[in-house]
């Protein structure tokens, strides 16, 4: 694996940050693994980027812990990032995308409207990550299948960001495009 | 000389999700030439959203424009085809080796966005065409690679927050494209009253819609178009 210290450093700040319930120190350490993500396109690495996202969005909100199975589930969540940083700190690849797999099980084994709410979450968390690597410069076909979601989703979620305001993005002035669509368009 | 205009996916997608396909049949007839799309493009804004619930209207929306041929696959022989793969190959390898960091390679676009700019000059050399075949594009990678990669880079590189080093021999790979978004295309349709609404903020309007939905257009040019 390409990226094994640099996952394992952000997930050992993950849990860290879980034992204080600091969610926006974790939704920050999410953002730290997508400048990685868009460089080095490693599937472990959007793995744990979508991950944690999901994981700041799951604690942030107060409504899940009334649920049905919330407890089990949660602890399943952290014993998962423990096995992961263990994993790592192991040199034990395999076993640490057994516990990327397993963390999908866990979700999938869900029942009842908390299966709803963090199918839910993680697939926002697919989705705001997907924006962010898309926002860095890699191309919206190239994002979308990085990390698995349609371009229509991709779209219309980056379309409501601000990623086209960015002076940088201008690479032509309006009145010469639209010289290009009249010319396109001449009878 | 028969004319053609390219659709990448994102455009279709757009106008299918803003509910104005209507204009796409209109522009068409403005046009007096052919809409064409790669396989690629069609397995992303028919095939597959055809399956995902969400999306399935839109799709079949497509779908129907597909089947009355307002837009069509591009009309390419075995030997364009197997020509359209090589250029479509180099064209992809050479975006995506372009700009390196520290250790690697920054790998830019995929097989769809690169297919759409192979066809470009794949059509060029069919019809005997002085330049490349314009497209219509709504995502902003492809375009600044072909129209200003050093820009592209000064992007990523303050995005990413670390050097790149750019392979600028690349660039003139990318130049020639003409490219312009569904913003212009709607601002076309605005011009040739193709947009049947009395309101005289409709068009701004559909500007903003495009925006939302995916083009890739500044918040300075979109208030530029409301004021035309």
């Amino acid at each position: 694996m390409k990226e094994r210290r640099h996952i394992l450093n952000i997930l050992v700040k993950t849990k860290s940050a879980l034992d204080k319930k600091d969610y926006i120190k974790i939704k920050n350490l999410s953002d730290q693994v997508i400048h990685h993500a868009s460089i080095h396109q490693d599937g472990d690495v959007i793995s744990v980027a979508v991950l944690i996202y999901a994981l700041s969005k799951i604690i942030e909100r107060e409504n899940y812990k009334a649920e049905k199975n919330w407890a089990e589930f949660y602890s399943g969540f952290r014993k998962n990032i423990m096995d992961m940083i263990v994993a790592l700190k192991n040199k034990n690849e395999k076993k640490f995308r057994n516990e990327v797999e397993n963390n999908r099980k866990l979700i999938g084994g869900l029942s009842g409207k908390l299966k709803i709410y963090i199918g839910d979450v993680f697939n926002r968390a697919k989705i705001n990550k997907a924006s962010r690597i898309y926002e860095h410069g890699i191309s919206i076909e190239k994002t979308a299948k990085m990390l698995g979601i349609s371009l229509w989703e991709l779209s219309e979620y980056s379309g409501q960001t601000g990623i086209g305001n960015v002076s940088l993005s201008v690479t032509m002035n309006l009145n010469d495009r639209i010289k290009i669509a009249e010319e396109i368009f001449k009878k | 000389m028969k004319k053609y205009l390219i659709f990448d996916a994102g455009p279709l997608i757009n106008f299918s999700m803003n509910g104005i396909l209507d204009l796409l049949e209109k522009l068409k007839e403005e046009f007096n030439g052919e809409f064409i799309i790669t396989k690629e493009v069609k397995k992303e804004v028919i095939d597959r959203p055809k399956t995902i619930p969400r999306f399935k209207l839109g799709a079949l929306r497509l779908e129907e424009l597909y089947n009355r041929g307002v837009f069509k696959l591009a009309d390419l022989n075995e030997n364009e085809v197997n020509e359209l793969r090589k250029i479509r190959e180099n064209l992809m390898n050479s975006a995506n080796s372009m700009f390196k960091t520290k250790k690697r390679n920054v790998h830019l676009i995929d097989n769809g966005e690169a297919a759409a700019l192979a066809l470009s000059q794949i059509m060029k050399r069919k019809i005997n065409s002085r330049e490349n075949i314009p497209l219509v594009v709504d995502e902003r990678t492809t375009r600044m690679l072909c129209e200003n990669p050093e820009k592209l880079k000064k992007l990523m590189e303050k995005k990413l927050h670390t050097n790149i080093q750019a392979d600028s021999s690349i660039y003139k790979l990318f130049k020639g494209f003409k490219i312009i978004r569904s913003t212009e295309l709607a601002y076309i349709a605005h011009k040739r009253n193709l947009l049947n609404l009395k309101d005289s903020k409709l068009f701004g309007a559909t500007i903003y819609g495009l925006k939302f939905k995916g083009c890739s257009i500044s918040e300075k040019e979109a208030a530029t178009y409301g004021r035309l």
